[in-house]
């Protein structure tokens, strides 16, 4: 699998993860699977690499 | 009557009702309910074919299309797909299917009058896919999910390639989808460096033999459609689309199609999606559907696979057990059976029998098994006698035979398999064969002719009798 990084959803704090080369360090907006809150990753309270 | 996914629901009821399950009430695919049934049916053991009469759509109301799910949950199943007795489920099922993928049939072309799936037919606004009951599977899915198969065409040499993939809703008339089949990305990739829109058909519901001959490993300018036809037995019905016309022709006997175009370059937001090996798909960018058309039949089925369970690794070992077996014994001579075992979800490990007569044959063979598919990552090589349909009986020869100083090899710098974090570009094969040069103990078995000679019905009958009922033996008669 490739390379993935953790957040964390700033609305409800659910945690999912997302493609490195896809979207990190990108302007994507994340959507939360949960809440389906948009986010930009720069907001995720915790972020895991 | 050509082949479709009704008639082979029917068959199933009415000759193997222990295979099937229906649920009459009120279900909502997108509150997990659905899965939530096959899970409790998996986690009994039990895996039949499920009919679901009432489901909600997206939108919350009653959907007008009933689901069915879990068609592939058995090999057996997957046997009766091809017309083949349940009980050659095992290795010659996947002989048959290995036959059938070197042969084509080529479609017919029907009038649109005759077309099923032109019974009902939906265009640009009318169309809204949130009016069908998709499944939402696990907890941490971005959302509901269609998946089955969908259709591309080669823009330059007209060659169709139908595969697996997955659709994620994005309003009535957009969906994201997640195309991960080679051939497909390729035919995206043209239309993209052209600058032009991709047609692309999303085929929901078809008869099972339809969705595995789309699993066949042909080459890219081999046209699906025509293996496919070989793998239902007849040619595959087609009509011309709603949106492009003669230009690009779709399965006449489909349960329902959405038809759309991708636009070049334009991506969005897709997954998490819990995938073939339990783990969930990275959320990840991927193209964009319009949708411009729905067409089906009346009575349409909406089909599902249960992602990540029995279904959906049967799709992955059977394709590749027959074809493996074939290239394996070309070469060697002394194949007795392959299988991929559920606990690999059908992809991940590979289990070989030899009839071996030298030292040294198992490693040979198992190393010419790992270049066969990307996504072995284990590979464990038997003598005859152990059965790899029975996994105990597989680890018992790894446990007793295998010494790991000389049987387990780890090979490095591998590519890196997409569908899992483990082994990180590394293979493991295992030798779990009796060795020939050493002396090494052997195995016990009852005496033959006394297991031919004793008929277990003969001699037992099942529960005890109450030991008032029994008489004594006396010693004469013992």
């Amino acid at each position: 699998m490739a390379r993935i990084f953790w957040v964390t959803c700033p609305k409800c704090q659910g945690r999912f993860y997302c493609h490195y080369h896809d979207l990190r360090h990108t302007d994507w907006l994340l959507l939360c699977p949960y809440c389906q809150h948009r986010f930009h990753q720069d907001d995720s309270p915790r972020i895991d690499e | 009557m050509p082949k479709d996914l009704s008639s082979f629901i029917n068959r199933i009821c009415a000759e193997f009702p222990d295979q099937v399950v229906t649920v009459r009430r009120p279900i909502d695919p997108n509150a997990f309910e659905v899965t939530a049934i096959l899970q409790h049916l998996d986690d009994r053991g039990q895996y039949p074919m499920a009919l679901f009469e009432q489901p909600l759509n997206l939108l919350g109301e009653p959907a007008e299309f009933p689901l069915v799910s879990n068609i592939f949950g058995t090999r057996e199943r997957c046997a009766l797909a091809l017309d083949m007795p349940p009980e050659q489920c095992k290795l010659p099922l996947s002989l048959e299917y290995a036959r059938r993928e070197r042969e084509q049939i080529p479609p017919v072309v029907i009038d649109r009058a005759e077309a099923p799936v032109k019974q009902v037919v939906l265009r640009g606004e009318e169309v809204d896919i949130r009016r069908l009951p998709i499944v939402r599977h696990f907890e941490g899915d971005l959302s509901a999910v269609i998946t089955m198969a969908a259709v591309m065409k080669d823009p330059d040499t007209g060659v169709y390639d139908v595969s697996f993939v997955k659709g994620f809703p994005k309003g009535a008339r957009k969906a994201g989808v997640s195309i991960h089949s080679p051939h497909l990305e390729r035919i995206l990739a043209k239309y993209e460096q052209r600058g032009e829109p991709a047609p692309y058909v999303h085929i929901l519901g078809h008869h099972p033999a339809f969705f595995l001959g789309a699993l066949a490993l042909t080459p890219y300018d081999s046209d699906d459609y025509a293996t496919i036809g070989s793998f239902l037995g007849e040619p595959l019905r087609l009509v011309p689309s709603e949106t492009w016309g003669e230009k690009f022709l779709v399965p006449a006997d489909a349960e329902l199609l959405i038809e759309g175009e991708i636009p070049p370059g334009e991506r969005t937001v897709v997954d998490p999606f819990g995938e073939v090996t339990r783990l969930y798909q990275a959320q990840c960018l991927r193209p964009v559907l319009n949708v411009t058309a729905l067409t089906y039949r009346r009575g349409a089925w909406y089909q599902d696979i249960f992602s990540g369970h029995q279904g959906h690794w049967n799709l992955g070992a059977i394709p590749k057990e027959g074809s493996l077996y074939n290239a394996l014994q070309k070469r060697f001579g002394n194949i007795e059976a392959v299988h991929l075992p559920y606990s690999g979800c059908g992809r991940l490990a590979c289990y070989i029998s030899i009839h071996k007569t030298r030292e040294g044959q198992g490693k040979e063979v198992a190393i010419a098994a790992l270049p066969e598919s990307w996504t072995f990552e284990v590979i464990i090589v038997v003598d005859a006698d152990i059965d790899v349909f029975n996994e105990r009986d597989v680890l018992w020869a790894v446990y007793t035979y295998m010494d790991p100083l000389r049987d387990l090899d780890i090979i490095h710098n591998f590519t890196k398999n997409v569908f899992t974090s483990a082994f990180q570009g590394q293979r493991i094969l295992i030798d779990a064969t009796r060795p020939l040069d050493v002396a090494f103990p052997e195995k016990f078995r009852m005496p033959p002719e006394v297991m031919q000679r004793i008929k277990l019905d003969e001699w037992i009958e099942w529960g005890a009798r109450p030991a008032r009922e029994r008489q004594p033996v006396s010693r004469s008669e013992v």
